[in-house]
């Protein structure tokens, strides 16, 4: 009898947004060395409309911010999202980076009830939902500190 | 640049049309305007269309389809494709046809069938997902539309003391207007309690503080001013027709997107403070002159956002106007005579159209029991995810 054991991944939902793998993921965003915009995803350019050199490198953004604010969703959203079944409602928050840019992302690690604008929270990685070969297909969130 | 009246509109019922066509519905918008207009479809020299995202290319086609159905004449068809400011940009290209000359007589058609529930992300196969924004915020954050609007909502409430009751009150307000106006798909008067016990959609919007979606098509003809008064009476003169983007440093959450610029000084929504500027420069007149004001109302966010992102009230204000009853009809500054989004349900590309017929009839005196009095000048406004906005004023 020939066993084979599948090995479950964990693979990023969309390749390139987050450093993966990794203990200490960072978001992968843009920057413009001469005007000082920051940008995500990397490929969503910005500039400061005077900007004259226009010098754009890839950079890891902050770790951790501050909740700008947030939201619970009380309903499944539609495809291309997953939600378990039954539904869960999750929150979603509005982050603030020290860079001046500020990035959404479901906020994990929480009870609803204690979610609070200004609070302290970090990036994480954590599954979205199991892909169709049962692998986790991971996302970023943002967890309270 | 010369000057333009709308001579005629029509609006097809809004509502769920599963045996119609869009070309079905925009034509028999554009048949309405046309007849409203005193004017045959082949006097027609120019025309806009706009749809929103429907199947597939044709879906995004919507101008010639409806002229192949009235009569191919081989005039210049614009598609426009601004997202929710398409109504509006429609009538900016027809009236920017006619202003320049290269027409007399240009026709807008703005119509929409929407899905069931939450929007939703059309696919788009020919692209990988990671360079698709609005794929993103769907795949990795399940980001619907109404949850940008509850986090900008939260961040209102705690900037301005903003309550809840506020927000049941705008919905209470725009259904007062949408139970007088016949056309309204939704004609009931709510009450605060009924609002403040509908479900939690997205915290803190609740189910009827947020808008349908639904079906609907309307249609506008335009003519330079110097011959309007061949096919009507009553001539609505375009004050302005203008379009913003974004400026540097707008820090709202806006649907599509998954990062933005943190508060700084850029007004919020900028896109819209833009093209509302621009407007009353066109215009040469400000807010204080608008006698009625026609906003997405989306969600009551917005209801309570637009007017003072549009300089009729200072920031944190339509709290207290909206207490003192002053955006109804016989207030200081009425908002949505039509009933808004709210009674109708949005049919993303043609709200700014069924806006710019309410602003028509209203300066018509045709609306009966939801008339504003001495009704000179009236304004429309959309907006549209990604960095569109549209704003109109017509007077008489």
């Amino acid at each position: 009898m020939n066993k084979k054991t599948t090995q479950k991944r964990q693979i990023p939902l969309i390749e390139g947004l987050f450093t993966w793998p990794s203990d200490e993921p960072h978001l992968i965003g843009g920057r413009c060395k001469s005007c000082s915009t920051y940008f995500f995803p990397k490929w969503l350019v910005k500039h400061k409309p005077n900007c004259r050199e226009r010098h754009i490198e890839e950079v890891l953004l902050s770790r951790r911010g501050k909740l700008n604010s947030y939201t619970i969703q009380h309903y499944p959203p539609p495809p291309p999202f997953k939600s378990p079944d039954p539904f869960i409602p999750y929150a979603i928050g509005w982050v603030s980076l020290p860079e001046g840019i500020a990035i959404a992302g479901i906020i994990t690690g929480a009870k609803l009830e204690d979610l609070k604008t200004h609070m302290d929270v970090e990036l994480v990685v954590e599954k979205a939902w199991v892909d169709e070969h049962g692998n986790d297909a991971l996302t970023w969130k943002w967890q309270p500190v | 640049m010369r000057q333009v009246a709308i001579i005629g509109v029509g609006m097809h019922p809004w509502g769920r049309f599963p045996d119609k066509t869009f070309v079905d519905m925009g034509v028999e918008a554009a048949v309405q305007a046309l007849k409203d207009a005193n004017i045959g479809w082949q006097k027609v020299q120019g025309m806009a269309a706009g749809i929103w995202v429907w199947g597939s290319l044709s879906g995004l086609n919507p101008g010639p389809l409806v002229a192949s159905a009235l009569g191919e004449t081989g005039i210049p068809i614009i598609n426009v494709f601004t997202q929710c400011a398409t109504g509006t940009d429609v009538v900016r290209v027809a009236h920017q046809m006619v202003a320049s000359g290269e027409c007399d007589v240009a026709l807008a058609v703005a119509l929409d069938k929407s899905p069931e529930g939450f929007l939703t992300y059309p696919a788009n196969q020919l692209h990988p997902d990671m360079h698709d924004t609005d794929c993103v915020r769907w795949k990795m954050v399940g980001l619907t539309n109404p949850a940008y609007w509850a986090m900008d909502c939260r961040r209102r409430m705690e900037k301005y003391g903003t309550t809840e009751h506020h927000l049941a009150k705008a919905k209470v307000a725009c259904s007062k207007h949408g139970a007088l106006n016949p056309r309204a798909l939704y004609r009931k008067v709510f009450t605060e309690e009924e609002v403040l016990n509908s479900p939690m959609v997205c915290d803190p919007l609740r189910l009827y503080m947020m808008c349908a979606v639904r079906d609907g098509a309307a249609a506008a003809v335009l003519c330079s001013l110097d011959k309007a008064k061949r096919y009507t009476a009553k001539p609505v003169i375009v004050g302005a027709a203008t379009h913003g983007s974004p400026l540097y440093g707008e820090a709202s959450m806006c649907p599509g997107l998954v990062a933005a610029a943190t508060p700084g000084e850029t007004p919020l929504i900028s896109e819209s403070w833009v093209a509302a500027s621009k407007a009353y420069d066109e215009a040469g007149i400000g807010p204080e002159d608008i006698d009625f004001l026609e906003i997405a109302d989306n969600s009551s966010w917005q209801y309570l956002h637009y007017p003072e992102l549009l300089g009729f009230c200072e920031p944190g204000e339509m709290d207290r106007l909206l207490d003192e009853g002053a955006t109804l009809i016989g207030g200081k500054l009425p908002v949505n005579c039509s009933g808004g989004l709210a009674s109708f349900g949005e049919a993303v590309a043609a709200t700014g159209l069924a806006q710019i017929c309410e602003i028509v009839w209203q300066l018509r005196e045709q609306c009966g029991d939801r008339q504003v009095k001495k009704a000179k000048v009236g304004m429309g406004q959309t907006y549209g995810m990604l960095g569109n906005s549209a704003s109109i004023i017509l007077k008489r």
